[in-house]
């Protein structure tokens, strides 16, 4: 794809690192959420090098809506995967905790479709407001 | 609005590699708008958290306030800040970053002591000045909560801003710059197809002649 202007150059170049910026955030690998419980400060490390700090009332209300063998299954931070042009999110489900915590957040039963709960904008704006720091965005790169 | 072809040589590999690049400039494009719709809700999410925290702690503020001139006028101004001089304590604020799509921003957790005394004496005081006390921690928390929000908002603001500014290059003179030379390949590629077929036409209208 390499063409003889710089300019085009510079602007593959760019467009390029805008794709890996969007998803430089993302953690290294997730916590157990009875693990962050046990840290002094609650964290996980991302790809880009930087730290993200879990908030502790956050981790009590998700501690208070599951018990104490499901908090050993709920892996931190959430992901909520963001693909192009769709007017939905999709929150990452691996298993049943993540299920059942959504559906407690929002109040309401929810369906898992190929390991992903479906989510409209006003849906995660809710999600988002009480799970500020536990949950991530994933942006899909995949059209 | 007329666009700027740029076109070093009109080839067919030309015409692919600015297919490829329109094809990445329009992925580019899609991702990049969704990142703004996200950006601008977490930012109105945040600007209406901002509004919340800062008029709860206007409230508390005066409420502490009121408290502390109620306990002032019951214990006298002397006796208050000898009380209070001993009850000073150093503050804790567990300082890290979070994330929201690819916008670092700061986060404060102010920490609490287990202790559940403040350093005065419980028997020669009131219970105003425990109300004061408790009032101001309260603002504390709050302040601490704001600064974070305030400085969330300003980082989002300014990623909002970049991020539309690129959407904005990308939609009005990016892609209808490569899509303008595209068509201007196929044309000239057309006329090049044309001038071909009225030769070969032409060759054999001589061919014929002869």
């Amino acid at each position: 794809m390499d063409s003889g202007l710089p300019y085009d150059r510079m602007l593959q170049k760019y467009l390029t690192g805008e794709l890996r910026v969007l998803n430089a955030h993302l953690p290294g690998s997730q916590k157990l959420l009875s693990d962050l419980w046990d840290e002094e400060y609650p964290h996980v490390l991302c790809n880009d090098g930087s730290i993200h700090l879990f908030k502790r009332k956050e981790l009590k209300y998700l501690a208070d809506l599951i018990d104490a063998d499901e908090q050993k299954m709920l892996s931190l931070p959430i992901l909520i995967e963001v693909s192009a042009g769709r007017t939905e999110m999709a929150v990452l489900c691996p298993g049943e905790v993540e299920k059942k915590v959504i559906q407690k957040v929002l109040d309401m039963p929810l369906d898992v479709r190929e390991g992903r709960i479906s989510l409209y904008r006003p849906q995660l704006a809710l999600v988002r407001k009480l799970l500020k720091t536990t949950t991530q965005y994933v942006f899909s790169t995949q059209l | 609005m007329s666009q700027l072809i740029k076109v070093t040589r009109p080839t067919k590999i030309e015409l692919i590699k600015l297919r490829r690049r329109l094809t990445l400039a329009s992925r580019i494009q899609k991702l990049i708008k969704d990142r703004v719709s996200i950006l601008v809700m977490e930012f109105l999410q945040i600007a209406g958290q901002t509004v919340e925290v800062k008029k709860g702690l206007l409230d508390d503020f005066s409420a502490m306030y009121k408290a502390l001139s109620l306990a002032a006028g019951y214990h006298g101004y002397i006796a208050l800040e000898k009380e209070l001089t001993a009850s000073e304590g150093g503050l804790e604020v567990a300082a890290g970053l979070r994330n929201i799509g690819g916008v670092k921003i700061p986060a404060f957790e102010l920490k609490k002591d287990k202790t559940t005394l403040r350093g005065y004496s419980l028997i020669d005081t009131s219970s105003w000045l425990d109300r004061t006390a408790e009032l101001s921690e309260k603002c504390l928390e709050a302040i601490v909560e704001l600064a974070e929000l305030q400085r969330g908002m300003a980082q989002l603001g300014m990623e909002i801003n970049r991020t539309k500014r690129i959407v904005n290059a990308l939609e009005h003179l990016i892609i209808p710059g490569l899509q303008a030379t595209i068509k201007y390949l196929n044309m000239k590629f057309e006329e090049r197809d044309r001038e071909e077929k009225s030769r070969l036409k032409r060759v054999k209208v001589l061919l014929e002649r002869k």
